[in-house]
């Protein structure tokens, strides 16, 4: 199994340039999402791996060889397509077995009647037929093996298109968006399936994806992507508990995480009107900066026992938990504007109506700060350190 | 809906109507032939069908090298097919799927050829045949009806293969499948009534084929049936029942090709027409 680096890869499409200078490497059997928002490049980026699209500049090294001008055979890839791209005149136990058949292949097939009678040669061998049936069991699609793909569900079709991705047994397994066209549920099914078979396979896959749950959840590591760049490249739990600047912090989660533009004066905070202490350290420095925290990080109660009074906005039953949207401050909640809500994700019920007055506040380790130019994620000082705490000591 | 048994009733109204004045000539065809040519030219053509004259249409026909004329007419309408259909998937294929510099001109000149009459062609092909050797030759003939019929066949295939998402191809890329294999295993198959309905229009070019025929060949072993039945027509006599048995006989093979590829038809020519 290759092992996958990018150095400095680009891709231009005339004076557009989609992806700029990306350096990653993809290790053996793990599995990579490539996460970011439609547009972003990631799925240019697959096509590079797979040689369906030139690379403009910088090296593709398949275990450090120089695989850019390596046609997509010689990559040795398999790629599961977000339209499924089945065959739709053969039947699925033709349409799994194609890659076997192409892969017996001569030049002196292509004679007409010749080919057919060879590729139906093929198909009755008896090491091709164990391989489809194998793989068709593997994915229960058994019993739909001589049905053709338009007589198939969504969910019915993706297996296919896995298992004929599979049957060829290759190295690299490059999977673009394949969920985006299922229903929720079916979704949610397809994903354990596909976690399950990457644990079975022991594969490398490389997936696209701008959901970022199924990246959360199927990743060993996730790369997040915009507008061609790299934003942040690590496990799903580090970009979710330190993402290394607003985009991802915006970008993962659901809700995304709290942003909160302060003024920072020692460890005392302020923002749309209200103020609050803070003693879990600040930016060095700084007076003003981004203050982020996670919606699950927050609490909240109507009893005022908390630092940051706020209105309900919004609220979103969700069943197990709710998800209540807080505008900071005394006044009117604001309408039905999400703009500058504090998001709070709580279990249960809580006792709480649009409308009513409440407070909010959170552990101060729990909190992330962002610079406020440049977005990038800052470390905060240890609140004993900070200049006015010095000075007061 | 209380109309409904009158509009039903008046659509199989419009459908006989039409159907007669389509069907008419053919009958009309099938009853001259069934007339022997003393009544056609003393006492008028009996309207209906006189089975009783087959033996005598069948002996006036039998004395006819029509089996040859057949040939030569098939083997002018099934190269011009298999010719505009083998190369017209090639040129439909690279228009639908390359870009290239001068792809729009290949466009513009494909729809040339469909604007220029045929005739006006007549000299200037005859004099190139000339150079050429393809004078009095069926070969000839067949490159002469391919450049009428690849154009047209090529556009057909051309816009049922820009349906086809270029993805499948990706696919079979992936899966090895060498370019020819892409166009033969899969882009092919998919677009098989689109191929159909290119098939009939070549076909019937070659099968109707006249003009070219009369002027390019000159042995009488060598005519297809249009040509020998115009053959027949005399300034002092036209044996009328001969003409128009040999006619049928003539239409026989047309109808069965039609009939072997109509079901592909109507799809293939209205491919593209709504967003499958």
């Amino acid at each position: 199994m290759p092992k996958i680096d990018f150095n400095g890869i680009s891709k231009t499409f005339g004076s557009n340039t989609v992806i700029r200078r990306f350096n990653a490497s993809v290790e053996d059997g793990e599995f990579l999402v490539l996460l970011g928002p439609s547009g972003c490049g990631k799925s240019t980026l697959l096509r590079m791996i797979a040689g369906l699209a030139d690379i403009s500049g910088g090296d593709l090294l398949f275990d450090s060889q120089r695989a850019n001008d390596w046609s997509p055979k010689e990559r040795g890839v398999a790629f599961v397509f977000q339209s499924y791209a089945l065959y739709p005149h053969m039947t699925v136990r033709s349409n799994i077995a194609f890659p076997l058949v192409m892969a017996a292949f001569r030049k002196w097939h292509h004679i007409p009647l010749v080919n057919m009678v060879q590729r139906w040669r093929v198909m009755q061998q008896p090491e091709v037929k164990a391989a489809v049936e194998r793989i068709a069991e593997q994915l229960e699609l058994t019993a739909l093996l001589d049905r053709r793909p338009g007589s198939l569900s969504g969910g019915q079709r993706q297996r296919v298109a896995l298992a004929r991705s599979l049957v060829r047994d290759p190295s690299l397994y490059l999977l673009d968006e394949p969920l985006s066209n299922l229903d929720a549920k079916l979704r949610t099914q397809m994903r354990s399936e596909i976690t399950t078979l990457h644990q079975k396979v022991k594969k490398t896959f490389v997936y696209v994806t701008h959901d970022q749950v199924e990246a959360m959840t199927m990743a060993t590591r996730i790369v997040v992507m915009n507008s061609g760049i790299i934003q942040q490249i690590g496990t799903p739990d580090e970009i979710y508990d330190t993402p290394a600047n607003t985009f991802v912090a915006r970008f993962v989660g659901a809700p995304p995480m709290n942003l909160i533009p302060v003024q920072i004066v020692g460890d005392e905070l302020s923002a749309e009107g209200i103020g609050w202490t803070h003693c879990g350290g600040t930016p060095e420095r700084a007076n003003s900066a981004i203050f982020g925290i996670r919606p699950e990080k927050m609490t909240i109660s109507a009893t005022g026992d908390g630092r940051m009074p706020g209105t309900v906005a919004v609220i979103e039953r969700l069943g197990a938990e709710t998800i209540l949207g807080c505008r900071l401050g005394d006044g009117e909640y604001g309408g039905i504007s999400t703009e500058n809500l504090v998001f709070v994700r709580m279990p249960g019920h809580p006792p709480l109506g649009l409308g009513a007055a409440c407070t909010l506040d959170y552990d101060d380790a729990d909190a992330v700060w962002f610079d406020k130019p440049t977005g990038q994620r800052v470390t905060p000082l240890p609140a004993t350190a900070t200049p006015e705490a010095a000075s007061a000591l | 809906m209380k109309n409904a048994p009158l509009t039903a009733a008046l659509r199989a109204l419009l459908i006989v109507v039409l159907v007669t004045f389509a069907g008419f000539p053919i009958y009309w065809m099938a009853s001259t032939a069934l007339n022997v040519n003393a009544q056609l030219y003393n006492t008028g053509q009996v309207p209906w069908l006189q089975f009783g004259n087959l033996p005598e249409l069948f002996r006036e026909l039998v004395e006819l090298p029509l089996l040859r004329w057949l040939f030569n007419t098939g083997l002018i309408a099934g190269g011009t097919t298999a010719l505009s259909l083998t190369m017209g998937s090639i040129l439909g294929y690279a228009l639908s799927r390359f870009r290239f510099h001068g792809r729009g001109m290949i466009g513009f000149l494909m729809f040339m050829t469909q604007v220029i009459p045929e005739a006006l062609l007549v000299v200037p092909l005859y004099a190139m045949f000339i150079t050429m050797g393809l004078l009095n030759s069926l070969w000839g003939l067949v490159l002469a009806n391919v450049g009428f019929s690849l154009p047209v066949a090529a556009f057909i295939l051309k816009s049922a293969m820009d349906a086809i998402p270029y993805e499948i191809e990706e696919s079979a890329t992936i899966d090895n499948c060498p370019r020819v294999g892409i166009l033969t295993f899969i882009i092919l198959p998919l677009i098989a009534p689109s191929l159909a309905a290119a098939a009939v229009i070549s076909f019937f070019a070659g099968w109707n084929e006249f003009l070219f025929a009369a002027t390019f060949l000159m042995d009488r072993e060598l005519w297809p049936t249009s040509v020998g039945l115009a053959s027949f027509i005399g300034q002092y006599e036209t044996p009328l029942s001969a003409v128009m048995g040999a006619a049928l006989v003539f239409s026989l093979p047309a109808v069965a090709f039609f009939l072997l590829v109509q079901r592909k038809i109507v799809a293939g020519l209205t491919s593209g027409a709504v967003k499958g």
